[in-house]
């Protein structure tokens, strides 16, 4: 099949230097405004670029439009997570966590309205926070590198709690919110669930013990976890599963191979995202409904947009091993890319 | 009456015009004349006043015997008839009466009309004679006063000027005031005299001119004999120059010959002498090919045209019998505009290590374009591997120079009009024997053409050359020894070992296992084939300018196919690498993040494994980290436990961490002095 080979502009040492780093970009995180317009995403050099979702959704939206809005270097290192409250939008990557205002971002030169470590164990390494929650009562909950979830007060900026029991780094959080407890999943191939108030660990479901969804050949490391109260469904090294909480026992399976970095309840389907370009959606009897391509040849994150006070902009971004956020307006197909 | 007219006999009437009748008629009149009664005659004789009496007469005798014979009608009675009858008989006669005077009336009549019908035609003739002869004199008069003398063509002095230059034995004033013809006359014969004289003038001025036109010869004889003595002094003096290491000749006769290039090779040549003696020693500065033929090209045109004439009658026969075939004078058309001028300029750099880059500069004339041709020299004889073929090429080694100048279009964009007329596609056909037409080249000799794309600023057509030469000089500098230290390493490349130089031995491990095997070659169309080259196509970074090679670096069962893309401006752009592992199945960098972030390491944090400047050893460098990439990856892959068996390959680097982040990236950085490797 005949390739159509793109015109290759004359390029000096910038373009041939900025097309490298644009092939070699890995966007880790992304996060909605409060005001549901914009949309931050967070890349592996450390820089944040926010996306006017307005505007590129709109009717008259041009080629600029998919362009960032703004773009500042953040972080030293990789941006591995990102939330927002609404008003701020904190992100954190190797080591630290900075807020940022929502307000004062579009302006170009903002700087951080505070940044926090939390206290490592270790100092040889500096470790790298993997996931960010929001908890009730205005806390912020950060896991990552050191194997530990710190709970961090918003309001003081003192970090409160400190919660151990993973033996290797944790990639992901979700919030339970009946009771409230916060489970998190790691490297080790558990899945804990802490509880907020009392702080200690109140189960553990060692996913890789399972036959039924275990796969060796993959590793035992927990990618993504989500959460909706009675039931939980993560993903990674073993395969993607549905589990029962209070039982502990695993419902259903989902038949796909690849590991899945990234998985969401969304109305009745689980949507999960992984190695590989697709979307997948699922039914929760374990049917797959659909497969929708992507830009990016594996994906890393997900979000969807629900903020109330921009229903026009209501849309599923992906992001992962490109430069690119796929939108999808309507969950049946890719309606364009944002890009870096 | 009735006597006379009973006398009369019915007579055969002659009638007659009076005018002399035929012949035959004539003999018919004089014999019937004496015979015969002629009415004619009579008519002479008698008296026309009588005979309208007569007629009165007969007319109311006529009237009477009618009445009567009306009165006898209406009586009645026997005798009545005899009467009637007898009144009857003598109406008749009377009847005949008036006949014979109607013809004598109608007789006299005739003779009257013709007698005067006679004069007046006599009279009308004599009227036309006159008239004729009045419009004849008439005629006669007007000639006479229209004639012209030639004497009245003659511009003649105004009458002042006449009396007083005139001498007085022409101009005769007492005779000539009062007379006009005499006074014409003499002004006349003073015109006469007048140009006797001025005659005389001429003549003499003539022979002056012949006179002054000698001496004009003789004097420039005397003046070309003069220049081969001058130049002959010259000559002698040439010894002198060299004895006391002025070589001003030398240096004139360049400039001498100079003045013949064709005006963008000077100014490149005048640019280049200046750069060379002011900033840069080791340019040299040359100028190649004929003068003569330089000198012919500017030949008069008059002259071209008196041969031309002549030239077209031979033609005219030969080419009735042979007609050219149409290929072969469109092939000389296209050599035609294709034409060289014939002189060229040479410029010599040469590097620090005793290699030189030779650089001729051609002139298009008809295109209006510059080309430059390049042939590198060094100092040793350099044994060539396969792989390096293309790097010191004359074709590719400028290629590039400046980003997007790859020297296969005519920069000016007149020329393709030129190129329809002889159907020439393009001039890369032609570069290998013309030469390359840079941009660069253009600028050097102050060629300024408009770019395709619109752009923003000016530059200034008369600063051109001289703004371009130091940057152009230090870059093709650059050029060639970046292009010798490539040689070099691919000659090591090909033996499988990776070169790298002592400074730069700090960026990476001590040990290193993973060893290059191949270094190859590939072609641009089998880059563009490959199936995990896609990114790199799709981003325009895989152009028809680019070299591109193969290399494999192995590890046991492992093996790590890198394919290369290296830019003519290495090493200031870096190469960029694709990498494909086959270990355990395929991985490229769409399946397996890891093999993504060792592009990354090599591509995006290139600017680490420059080395020192001028940073010849990026290309090694970037091969040894791969190495280095691939030792990390191999150790670091965790072990299945599934299958059985030992790990292929144990860790024996030390790492803090195996994985890190949410894509579980390997430690892929390494950290000098302490040894250890840790995540970016």
């Amino acid at each position: 099949m005949e390739r159509a080979v793109p015109l290759a502009v004359p390029l000096g040492q910038t373009e041939v230097f900025q097309a490298l780093q644009r092939l070699h970009m890995t966007i880790f995180s992304q996060s909605v405004s409060p005001c549901g317009k914009f949309l931050a995403a967070g890349n592996n050099y450390g820089q944040i670029a926010i996306f006017s979702l307005s505007s590129a959704l709109s009717s008259e939206a041009k080629e600029e439009s998919k362009k960032p809005v703004v773009t500042f270097q953040a972080h030293d290192g990789p941006v591995y997570s990102m939330v927002s409250t609404d008003r701020h939008l904190l992100s954190a990557g190797d080591g630290e966590v900075k807020a940022w205002l929502w307000a004062e971002m579009l302006k170009k030169g903002c700087k951080e309205l505070w940044r926090r470590q939390p206290p490592y164990r270790t100092s040889l390494e500096v470790p790298e926070i993997n996931a960010l929650l929001l908890v009730p009562k205005n806390s912020l909950i950060l896991a990552g590198g050191d194997c530990q979830l710190h709970t961090m007060d918003l309001e003081t900026g003192t970090f409160t709690r400190v919660l151990r029991g993973h033996t290797d780094y944790i990639h992901c959080l979700a919030l339970r919110e009946r009771s409230p407890e916060v489970l998190s999943g790691g490297e080790d191939g558990a899945v804990r669930l802490w509880d907020l108030r009392t702080a200690k660990e109140v189960q553990t479901i060692e996913v890789y013990k399972h036959e039924e969804c275990s796969r060796p050949h993959n590793g035992r490391w927990i990618g993504c976890l989500a959460t909706d109260s009675d039931w939980m469904v993560c993903g990674g090294g073993p395969a993607l599963t549905l589990w029962h909480l209070r039982s502990s026992t695993p419902t259903t399976i989902f038949p796909i191979r690849a590991p899945q970095k990234h998985v969401t309840f969304y109305q009745d389907l689980i949507l999960s995202a992984g190695q590989g370009r697709c979307v997948n959606q699922w039914q929760l009897s374990g049917e797959l409904k659909a497969q929708v391509p992507g830009s990016s040849p594996g994906l890393l994150s997900l979000s969807l947009n629900q903020q109330p006070a921009a229903p026009e902009c209501k849309v599923l971004t992906a992001a992962g091993n490109s430069c690119r956020v796929d939108v999808f307006t309507n969950l049946g197909y890719r309606a364009f890319s944002l890009s870096f | 009456m009735s006597s006379e007219s009973s006398k009369k006999r019915k007579p055969k009437v002659i009638r007659s015009d009076g005018a002399p009748a035929e012949g035959k008629r004539n003999r018919s009149d004089t014999e019937q004349e004496g015979k015969y009664y002629s009415e004619e005659a009579e008519v002479d004789l008698r008296d026309p006043g009588r005979d309208y009496e007569l007629y009165k007469y007969t007319c109311q005798e006529l009237q009477r015997l009618m009445a009567e014979i009306q009165d006898l009608k209406s009586r009645g009675g026997k005798d009545v008839a005899i009467e009637i009858e007898e009144r009857r008989i003598q109406s008749c006669v009377h009847f005949m009466t008036l006949k014979k005077l109607n013809r004598l009336a109608h007789i006299r009549l005739k003779k009257g009309r013709d007698q005067t019908h006679e004069k007046v035609d006599a009279y009308h003739l004599q009227l036309q004679n006159l008239l004729y002869e009045v419009m004849h004199l008439q005629k006669e008069i007007t000639k006479c006063l229209e004639f012209k003398s030639k004497h009245e063509e003659i511009d003649l002095v105004s009458l002042e000027e006449f009396y007083k230059e005139a001498p007085p034995d022409i101009s005769k004033a007492e005779v000539t005031m009062g007379d006009p013809h005499q006074q014409t006359l003499a002004r006349l014969d003073w015109e006469l005299e007048q140009r006797k004289r001025l005659a005389e003038k001429y003549r003499e001025c003539l022979s002056n001119k012949e006179k002054i036109l000698k001496e004009i010869e003789v004097k420039k004889e005397y003046l070309s004999s003069l220049q081969p003595r001058l130049n002959s002094i010259m000559q002698a003096s040439l010894p002198v120059q060299e004895y006391l290491f002025m070589p001003f000749d030398q240096a004139h006769k360049q400039y001498e010959t100079a003045r013949h290039l064709p005006p963008p090779l000077y100014v490149l040549f005048v640019q280049a002498t200046a750069y060379g003696q002011a900033c840069d020693k080791t340019l040299s500065v040359a100028i190649e090919g004929s003068v003569d033929e330089a000198k012919a090209l500017f030949k008069p045109p008059e002259d071209s045209q008196d041969d031309e004439s002549d030239s077209d009658a031979e033609e005219e026969q030969t080419t009735k019998r042979r007609r050219p075939t149409l290929g072969v004078q469109l092939d000389d058309k296209r050599k035609e505009m294709l034409k060289r001028h014939p002189l060229s300029v040479m410029l010599d750099l040469k590097c620090k290590d005793d290699s030189v880059l030779h650089l001729t500069f051609y002139y298009l004339m008809n295109l209006n374009i510059m080309t430059v041709k390049a042939k590198v020299t060094t100092a040793m004889e350099l044994i060539t591997p396969i792989s390096a073929g293309d790097l010191l090429s004359p074709d590719s080694v400028l290629s590039c120079l400046y980003p997007g100048d790859h020297g296969k279009k005519t920069p000016n964009p007149a020329n393709q009009y030129q190129f329809d007329k002889v159907g020439i596609l393009t001039l890369s056909d032609y570069v290998l024997e013309l030469g390359h037409p840079y941009l660069w080249v253009q600028k050097l000799g102050g060629l300024h053409f408009p770019k395709e794309q619109p752009q923003q600023t000016v530059i200034a057509d008369h600063s051109l050359s001289a703004s371009h030469m130091e940057t152009t000089m230090k870059l093709l500098k650059t050029r060639v020894q970046s292009r010798l230290a490539l040689h070099k390493q691919f000659a090591s490349l090909e033996h499988g070992i990776v070169p790298v130089t002592s400074d730069c031995q700090y960026l990476f491990p001590a040990k290193v296992v993973s060893r290059l095997v191949k270094w190859v070659t590939v072609a641009h169309e089998d880059y563009m084939e490959l199936h995990f080259t896609k990114d790199i196509v799709d981003a325009g970074l895989a152009g028809d300018t680019n070299l591109y090679y193969m290399a494999l670096i192995e590890r046991g069962t492992a093996k790590l196919q890198a394919a290369v893309v290296l830019n003519p401006g290495y090493s200031s752009i870096p190469p960029v690498f694709q990498l494909c592992l086959n270990w355990k199945g395929e991985k490229t960098n769409s399946n397996d993040d890891n093999i993504r972030a060792m592009e990354g390491e090599v591509n995006v944090c290139y600017k680490e494994l420059c080395g020192p400047w001028p940073s010849h050893q990026l290309l090694t460098n970037q091969l040894q980290r791969l190495c280095v990439l691939l030792d990390v990856y191999l150790e670091t892959e965790s072990h299945d436990d599934s299958v059985e068996g030992p790990k292929e390959f144990p860790q024996e680097k030390m790492c803090l961490r195996l994985f890190r982040g949410p894509s579980r990236m390997k430690p892929f950085k390494y950290n000098h002095p302490q040894g250890f490797f840790s995540h970016r």
